[in-house]
């Protein structure tokens, strides 16, 4: 399992909600964040804003639909026909065990799998 | 070492900290954020909630049906895990869907950032 953490316009969300969910990753969890980039902040003028308000996306998927999920969010999250500054990051970072609370079950690729099916 | 992120439900934070600190982890990060699952739940049912439920309030202004939901990251000692993940999942067990999730992830790295060292002597002890 992988976790894919991407970092997008605020006012990127809903689309990219629901895109995952018509890609058939239906659960996410979303937190507010502020950052800056590699652009050191946005300067207008004498002033610098370096700590921008984005939206942190946290999805845990098997290692086969990490793909999908990339381009998904890729796509959805940035702005214009090439890009611009400040669309985002995604960064993906290896999940050793999984859990569900209520079950108690350890998940596995399979488990996950099948419950997207239903 | 390794990192367990658990998402948890608003109103087991309480449960969960005295837990945590009856199976010996002291440490803890916990922040708020939103979320969906699998879409298991069922949200006909909350719409009768308006009698005073907090979660239920909350979320049904949010689009795409988005729940509040509680965020504790623990960065601990392998040995730690299990025992932390059985104490997660013991306080949060209510058998619904919405009882949250539990992942672990590996930490290659901590520092004390006060004494500068580095290793294992910065988590709780064993």
């Amino acid at each position: 399992m992988v976790m894919v953490r991407s970092i997008i316009r605020p006012e990127k969300v809903d689309a990219v909600l629901a895109a995952l969910m018509d890609a058939g990753f239906p659960a996410v969890t979303k937190v507010t964040v502020v950052g800056r980039g590699k652009q050191r902040g946005i300067k207008i003028g004498e002033i610098t804003y370096d700590e921008i308000p984005k939206e942190m996306l946290i999805t845990v998927v098997p290692d086969r639909d990490k793909d999908l999920l990339v381009k998904t969010v890729m796509k959805v999250a940035r702005t214009g026909e090439k890009g611009s500054f400040g669309d985002g990051k995604i960064f993906v970072s290896p999940v050793l065990e999984v859990y569900t609370v209520s079950s108690g079950v350890k998940e596995t690729p399979e488990t996950e799998a099948k419950a997207v099916a239903v | 070492m390794k990192e367990v992120l658990a998402v948890v439900r608003m109103n087991k934070i309480n449960e969960t900290k005295k837990a945590l600190s009856a199976a010996g982890i002291g440490s803890m990060n916990a922040r708020e954020c939103l979320g969906r699952g699998k879409g298991l739940v069922d949200f006909k049912m909350l719409a009768g909630a308006e009698k005073g439920y907090e979660e239920a309030i909350a979320q049904l202004g949010q689009s795409h049906r988005l729940v509040p939901k509680r965020m504790i990251s623990i960065v601990m000692q392998d040995g730690l895990v299990d025992r932390a993940v059985e104490a997660i999942m013991q306080a949060n067990r209510t058998g619904k869907a919405g009882d949250g999730k539990i992942f672990v992830l590996p930490v290659t790295e901590a520092y004390r950032v006060r004494t500068g060292e580095e290793g294992d002597s910065v988590l709780d002890v064993l």
